[in-house]
């Protein structure tokens, strides 16, 4: 399975030129002069002309396009306005807070998801399993940010069990701090993740070899946990990782809605600081952070899925 | 004789195979009211909200439930029942607005790719990965930020991104239309292209759309909230749900109400648009 | 007559199904002697699998199994479901039809062995080892040191069909119940399993319970052979006899079905019509409606399995009024 890492990283280059594509184009919509809204307020005579010379905005678009590319290829994402250090710098300082937050959660959802839709099943159109499936509609229908405002308003504000922001010192305290946003975060995934996983676990439960595992006597919990959630386990990946945008979507508004100090914090924070060097850089950021876990949850897939290694 | 009559009695008519096959169930008859309550609220929010949203009232600040005001009021004494009322107006904007451009959109250009094929389906395809490899949310915040906060540019920011979901929705189905003998049949009579697309082959790929739409639109209703509650979308005065549980957020522990009730609209709307959806996919036998 | 191995009594078992609870098993009585190879055949929906099923109990709730399995001199019907499971895999074990979905993909051979062998035995973990690459080999698997960490699908067909006997083998079951484990193989790779089978109950002095809709396969390796139709036995009687002399006008029906009886490898195809549900029989024969030789008689109670000469059993009214099969010289 490693020996193929190569080749999919390879496969990997179309996409991540798509990005660069797009994360181009996105400046390109800014209306009137791109340098003087890449300056912002810092926008003289002498910067302008700087910026236009550096970044090739009098050249043809596709030279512009090159350019980007070969910054892009440095490391270089350009300087952000209202920090005036690199972007990358920026985003390096931010990024691990939001890479814990987002496995947490991924945690969270998981502990939440699997063990209840297992219950769901195996209660299949029995009062539980229909209680869980109309809960967890409603979860599906419920914002992210509501589910965090509500956490942080009656756990952390009303009753003090958890505190009501930022990410403390030190590292127990900082997982104290990510909880109940790492918790948030897990709620809204769990909830997209059960309606298939519960249809998933009643198929595998249904699947033959649950039948002969039964029929050679083991206990029912080595066949629950040797049989149906090993099996389980691979659909579990492939749909976490055809959801991970949407965990990153949710990431940016939890962080807001806790203040939590990552990068999708600092998204909103550069949208209305009209700094687009770093709204360009952190969308990027987190397109690639996406083609990362499909290509993460592949190999994990690969690894757990023996059919899949040929 | 004496046989035939328990043969009249025991087999289905075709009207009775219709009621059968299109019993409502719990879940759809809660959807359908749920979306009628809103709708009626977002037609003629006047004639339900028992105040004016607008008018202040100093002498009732952040007033918990009451008979006199049933959700409270907010920090300014305005009636937080009757803000929600006017902001259901909002919001099913935002559902029908965020979702029509990308419906006919995505729908014609889905039609054309799926009948005709070729390079244009190539660059459609490369398209789809894209808009797949991006987080749809942060696209449209990336879009928004860029144009700027407010709920036209957030219209233009979805619908940039959702008409390729509807597109690649249309061409599947169209795809798997054009083998059908109504197609060739069409092609036979010499009928164009286009006539045959969108008279013959896209009405059978609309239910599809519809039940795609419905669920859309109580996505969409999350995200246009979401980004209200950011400030990024519609912005204050205007009263939206999410900008609601936004104005609410820095007393939660006061006036928990404030925040918590718009919320509630929130999570009753999505949840009644996705109970019509699922309810008239499992009617119609649609698969998703 | 030695005291048999299994003996079952009167074994009704129902499902519940979206129309209500439906019996599938209809008052079954079977007898397996230690060592002997029983065949069970019939039509599609005669109860074959779901008697096996029953037998080990494998029948989710809210399914009911009820009457008597007597393994040993002991009911199995009303033991607790830890008893049962001492009794599953360790002294009666068990193989299906469909190797490629009776065996988890994503768990190697040797894994689905050794968990059985956790289950029942106390052999330390090298031992297990050992003892699962010897059944590999007891089965007829080449390299079985290599193909122990193999996962099924990198066996072929019959392949998988021995590691699956392999691992049903694990314990050394007395009785091990074969639901159709030829049918979904080609015809040379059923002949090397049949022979397999037959191999090992003489090695492993094991009886086995054989569920076909083959005759041939019946005729080529059972000792006797119980004919059921919805959901009851309609003959029982050891294979020669019943072959040569039916006593129940379904078993006639169903030899004559068969073009050639020694070329006979091909799933029956009898008398016009489909065997009844057992729910929706009632009080006379079940074979009736499609019996050449029905008789007002037939319709008066559903005919009890009565005792012949030679350990034979028939449901038939008519049994002794049956033509001779005319080929009877398998």
């Amino acid at each position: 399975m490693l020996a193929r890492l190569p080749g999919r990283l390879l496969q990997m280059i179309p996409t991540f030129v798509l990005i660069g594509i797009v994360v181009f184009v996105l400046i390109r919509l800014l209306p009137g002069d791109p340098a003087a809204a890449l300056l912002g307020i810092h926008a003289t005579p002498e910067a302008l002309a700087r910026i236009n010379a550096q970044l090739g905005f009098n050249r043809p678009v596709w030279v512009q396009f090159l350019l980007f590319v070969g910054r892009l290829l440095h490391g270089d994402l350009g300087i952000s306005v209202s920090e005036r250090i690199p972007v990358t710098e920026v985003i390096a300082r931010r990024l691990p807070v939001t890479l814990i937050l987002v496995v947490m959660a991924a945690i969270f959802a998981l502990i939440l998801a699997l063990p209840l839709a297992f219950v769901a099943a195996l209660h299949q159109n029995r009062l539980t399993d229909v209680a869980l499936r109309g809960i967890f509609q409603v979860g599906l229908s419920t914002p992210i940010f509501y589910i965090g405002l509500l956490m942080l308003g009656f756990l952390g504000a009303r009753l003090h069990w958890f505190p009501v922001g930022g990410i403390g010192n030190g590292v127990v305290s900082g997982f104290y701090h990510l909880f109940l946003p790492a918790l948030t975060l897990g709620i809204g995934l769990s909830a997209i993740l059960m309606r298939s996983l519960r249809s998933t676990v009643i198929g595998v439960l249904r699947a033959e070899y649950v039948e002969f595992a039964r029929a050679k006597g083991i206990a029912p919990w080595r066949v629950l946990t040797g049989h149906v959630l090993r099996n389980s386990l691979i659909t579990t990946l492939t749909l976490f990782g055809l959801n991970v945008g949407t965990l990153l979507g949710n990431t940016v508004i939890v962080e807001n809605v806790f203040a939590v100090p990552g990068i999708g914090g600092l998204l909103v924070e550069a949208i209305f600081g009209r700094d687009y060097p770093v709204v360009q850089g952190v969308t990027l950021v987190l397109a690639v952070m996406v083609s990362l876990v499909f290509l993460l949850t592949d190999i994990a897939e690969s690894w757990l899925d023996p059919r899949l290694n040929g | 004789m004496s046989g035939a009559l328990p043969t009249l009695a025991e087999a289905p008519t075709e009207a009775s195979l219709r009621r059968k096959r299109l019993r409502i169930s719990v879940p759809l008859t809660l959807g359908i009211i749920i979306t009628v309550f809103f709708l009626v609220c977002a037609i003629v929010p006047g004639w339900i909200a028992p105040y004016d949203p607008l008018s202040f009232d100093y002498s009732n600040l952040q007033v918990g439930p009451s008979w006199i005001h049933l959700l409270g009021t907010d920090n300014f004494g305005r009636d937080e029942l009757s803000r929600i009322i006017w902001a259901a107006q909002v919001d099913i904007q935002i559902a029908l607005f965020c979702t029509i451009p990308p419906l006919i959109v995505g729908t014609i250009i889905g039609s054309l790719v799926g009948y005709y094929g070729g390079i244009a389906d190539m660059i459609f395809g490369r398209v789809v990965d894209l808009v797949v490899t991006f987080p749809f949310m942060v696209l449209v915040i990336a879009i928004v930020a860029v144009l700027g906060p407010g709920l036209v540019n957030v219209y233009i920011a979805v619908s940039a991104v959702g008409w390729v979901f509807y597109a690649r929705l249309v061409r599947s189905e169209i795809m798997v239309l054009r083998q059908a003998d109504f197609a060739a049949a069409g092609r036979v009579m010499g009928y164009s292209d286009l006539r045959i697309i969108f008279r013959h082959l896209l009405p059978n790929a609309l239910i599809a759309v519809v039940v795609y739409w419905m669920t859309d639109m109580a996505l969409d209703i999350l995200l246009g909230s979401s980004l209200g509650y950011l400030g990024l979308g519609a912005q204050p005065p205007t009263a939206e749900w999410g900008v609601l549980v936004s104005d609410g957020k820095n007393f939660m522990d006061t006036s928990w109400w404030m925040s918590v009730f718009p919320g509630i609209a929130i999570v009753l709307c999505g949840t009644g648009l996705s109970l019509l959806g699922d309810g008239v996919a499992d009617l119609l036998a649609v698969k998703r | 007559m030695t005291t048999p191995l299994l003996s079952i009594r009167g074994l009704r078992t129902t499902l519940a199904t979206e129309r209500g609870q439906v019996t599938v098993v209809d008052g079954v009585d079977l007898d397996v002697q230690p060592g002997e190879i029983l065949g069970l055949v019939g039509e599609s929906g005669s109860g074959k699998s779901m008697t096996l099923r029953s037998i080990l109990r494998l029948i989710r709730a809210p399914g009911r199994v009820s009457g008597q399995v007597l393994w040993r001199g002991r009911d199995l019907v009303p033991l607790r479901e830890a008893e049962m499971r001492a009794i599953r895999g360790r002294e009666i074990g068990m193989i299906f039809q469909e190797p490629m979905t009776a065996l988890n993909p994503v768990l190697s051979v040797g894994a689905q062995i050794l968990e059985n062998l956790v289950a029942h035995t106390d052999l330390g973990r090298s031992a297990r080892q050992a003892r699962a690459v010897e059944l590999l080999d007891l089965v007829g698997i080449s390299a079985p040191a290599q193909r122990v960490n193999d996962y099924p699908h990198q066996f072929s067909g019959g392949m998988r069909q021995r590691a699956m006997i392999a691992i049903a083998l694990a314990s050394n079951p007395t009785l091990l119940l074969a639901d159709e484990p030829t049918t979904a193989l080609d015809v040379t790779i059923q002949d090397q399993i049949l022979k397999l089978l037959m191999h090992l109950r003489a090695t492993l002095k094991m009886a086995v319970i054989l569920v076909t809709h083959d005759l041939g396969v019946v005729a080529q390796s059972c000792d006797r052979v119980a004919v059921l139709y919805a959901g009851r036995v309609a003959e029982y009687g050891a294979v020669g006899p019943v072959f040569a002399a039916p006593h129940h006008a379904y078993t006639l029906g169903l030899l004559r079905s068969v073009p050639d009886a020694r070329h006979a490898r091909q799933p029956l195809r009898p008398i016009g019509g489909a065997p009844p549900a057992p729910d929706t029989v009632g009080e006379r024969c079940a074979f009736m409606p499609r019996c050449a030789y029905a008789t007002a008689a037939c319709a008066t109670a559903r005919p009890p399995l009565v005792s012949l000469s030679d350990g034979r059993l028939s449901a038939c009214v008519h049994w002794d009024q049956l033509e001779a099969n005319e080929w009877a010289a398998v």
